[in-house]
């Protein structure tokens, strides 16, 4: 053991240690995420049905073709997800953002407040659902109730007609607490000084938030952006749970709801069209990719950056 | 302080638009827990009618108890919370192990690695989930746990990076004193690191076990029937012989199945949300 030791030098001890402290992460990259890439990868280009192998052939690039061609499904459900991204994207954003603005003043209660915007977050999705089941339910409903008050009769259906702006509300409800912290966090880090200084120099409390804190918040508000994105079209779980919840496995989700990802699951899990799926799959990821590129390349033109070299 | 009068009127009205909308959206945000709650103790017939009834006329407590009758309730839990332990105690070791190994061993490699990590978290998890089904299958780990045990020994990127944050924050002589000693690296990292590290521990174990507890999507995919968790039998019980839905029941299901999540969430707010900010804003 001594003998081993002497041989190496410290440094190259280190990086053994390092490596096989990261090992199992290593390992795990390598088997639960790089093989079973490259694994789908290989299948978008059969038509693996996932069943049996005795008709597996190489399909080459046609279910990418089809793909383009001739699935409409296709194209609606990434026309639902681009929809889902116009109603959800925003509403998170804006709404995490202002209340974390309201909760920064030194408001009475913001304890309270923040505590209680938060609770949603921990709610289970299964919970979450079911219980916007009832303030959505079409003849039911509490919102339908509420909104008849107003205009007696309504009857809207929150989780058909609807579903996309229902399920809105829910994603809203259960992201606010965990986006306005985020944002809350950020706010605490601006210096005072600089607050202080816009104030003694005239500026108002909206162009104080204009000139020092919007900016200021740009790379939070970047990097929220970023993480919404892809959320937006990796969303699974919302509309299969609002399917699901009380029905079963195979219930035909509403057209509204249709997203990207749910034509991806009804492939593999309802159609049996594994192969298929898997160029979905792959399409969808170099999408995001490309899209997150873009998003990238915006930010020098939005997002602030210190530079403390740069003298005045 | 002397304000001219106009700058006070914009502050007070400014004050009042504060509390308009913190209470607004607070009602909005407590309506549907509320919701659950009244929900949980009407009988379908109280449930379903129109104009709304908010309250049922007599609280139908018998719900809470059909609950366990309708569904092997309790078998489910305890099998979903012994297995949200085991991979709550599997994870944060590995996660804490490897972070501990990104924060202090700044060796060749260790820069793109732990960039390769955080870049993960944007691969949807559900674009590698599939495939992973596909190996499961094939070596017949479907409808056992171990493809739970597997990913956390793996580690999971955010719990890394939350565990990595930390340890960069621990002075140097820590480490040189107990390498002088002669303590090994891995019980320089058991037995000096992750003791003074209770509080992302902390933080961490909440998230994993909540993980768990609250995941749809790989009971759903990988489990059958006989061994699958809470979430998904919840979902999908809960109909009465007809086939018809009974909400009021799953209701009082539900509630009871968010209550572990809920208590946690009062006694360890400030770790959550310290995890939460963290990883917001670093990440």
């Amino acid at each position: 053991m001594v003998a081993a030791r002497l041989r190496l030098t410290r440094t190259q001890r280190r990086t053994i240690t390092f490596y096989l402290f990261i090992s199992p992460w290593l390992l795990g990259f390598i088997l639960l995420t790089i093989i079973p890439l490259i694994v789908g990868f290989l299948i978008s280009l059969t038509n693996y049905e996932g069943l049996s192998v005795i008709n597996l052939h190489f399909v080459g690039t046609d279910n990418y073709v089809r793909a383009f061609n001739s699935d409409a499904d296709a194209r609606f459900s990434l026309g639902r997800t681009l929809m889902w991204g116009v109603y959800n994207l925003p509403a998170w954003l804006i709404l995490s953002f202002v209340m974390a603005l309201i909760l920064n003043q030194n408001i009475k209660g913001h304890g309270f407040f923040r505590t209680l915007y938060y609770l949603t977050s921990v709610v289970p999705i299964v919970a979450a659902i079911t219980a916007w089941k009832v303030i959505l339910d079409k003849n039911f409903g509490w919102l339908n109730g509420f909104l008849s008050i107003f205009r007696p009769g309504t009857a809207i259906g929150w989780l058909s007609d609807y579903a996309l702006q229902g399920m809105t509300m829910i994603a809203v409800w259960t992201g606010l607490g965990a986006g306005m912290v985020i944002f809350l966090a950020g706010l605490q880090n601006i210096p005072d000084e600089l607050v202080e200084a816009a104030r003694i120099d005239g500026a108002n409390s909206w162009q104080v938030f204009r000139y020092v804190t919007l900016p200021l918040m740009t790379p939070i508000i970047f990097l929220q952006l970023i993480l919404g994105l892809i959320g937006v079209f990796r969303q699974l779980d919302l509309p299969l749970v609002l399917t699901q919840v009380g029905l079963a496995r195979g219930a035909v989700p509403p057209r509204q709801i249709y997203l990207y990802m749910m034509h991806v699951y009804r492939q593999i899990f309802i159609s049996n069209r594994w192969g298929y799926a898997f160029s979905l799959i792959w399409l969808l990821f170099i999408g995001v990719a490309i899209l997150t590129l873009v998003v990238f390349y915006t930010e020098k033109y939005w997002v602030y950056t210190e530079r403390p070299e740069e003298g005045s | 302080m002397n304000y001219p009068t106009r700058a006070r009127l914009i502050k007070q009205f400014n004050h009042v638009i504060s509390y308009v909308l913190l209470i607004g959206v607070g009602l909005i945000v407590i309506t549907p827990l509320f919701a659950m709650v009244t929900t949980s103790i009407k009988q379908m017939s109280e449930y379903m009618v129109w104009p709304i009834k908010i309250f049922p006329t007599t609280a139908q407590w018998s719900n809470f108890a059909a609950v366990f009758e309708m569904a092997p309730y309790i078998r489910v839990a305890l099998r979903t919370a012994g297995l949200g332990l085991l991979v709550t105690f599997i994870v944060t070791f590995s996660s804490s192990m490897i972070g501990y190994a990104f924060a202090r061993y700044p060796v060749r490699g260790s820069k793109p690695l732990f960039f390769l990590v955080i870049g993960l978290m944007i691969i949807p998890y559900i674009v590698v989930l599939i495939p992973q089904y596909i190996l499961y299958s094939r070596l017949h780990l479907t409808n056992t746990y171990w493809p739970w045990i597997f990913n956390a020994l793996v580690g999971n990127p955010l719990y890394i990076f939350l565990f990595r944050q930390v340890f960069l924050t621990f002075p140097r002589e820590l480490e040189d004193a107990a390498e002088v000693d002669g303590c090994g690296p891995f019980r320089i990292y058991s037995q000096i690191f992750l003791p003074n590290a209770k509080p992302v521990i902390a933080t961490v174990m909440i998230f994993a076990f909540g993980a768990v507890w609250g995941d749809y999507m790989m009971p759903l995919i990988l489990l059958n029937d006989d061994k699958t968790l809470l979430s998904v039998k919840i979902a999908t019980s809960y109909s009465n012989p007809q086939g018809v839905w009974l909400i009021t029941i799953a209701m009082a299901a539900n509630i009871i199945y968010m209550m572990p999540l809920i208590l946690v969430f009062f006694l360890a707010q400030k770790y959550i949300i310290k995890g939460v900010v963290t990883s917001g804003l670093k990440g």
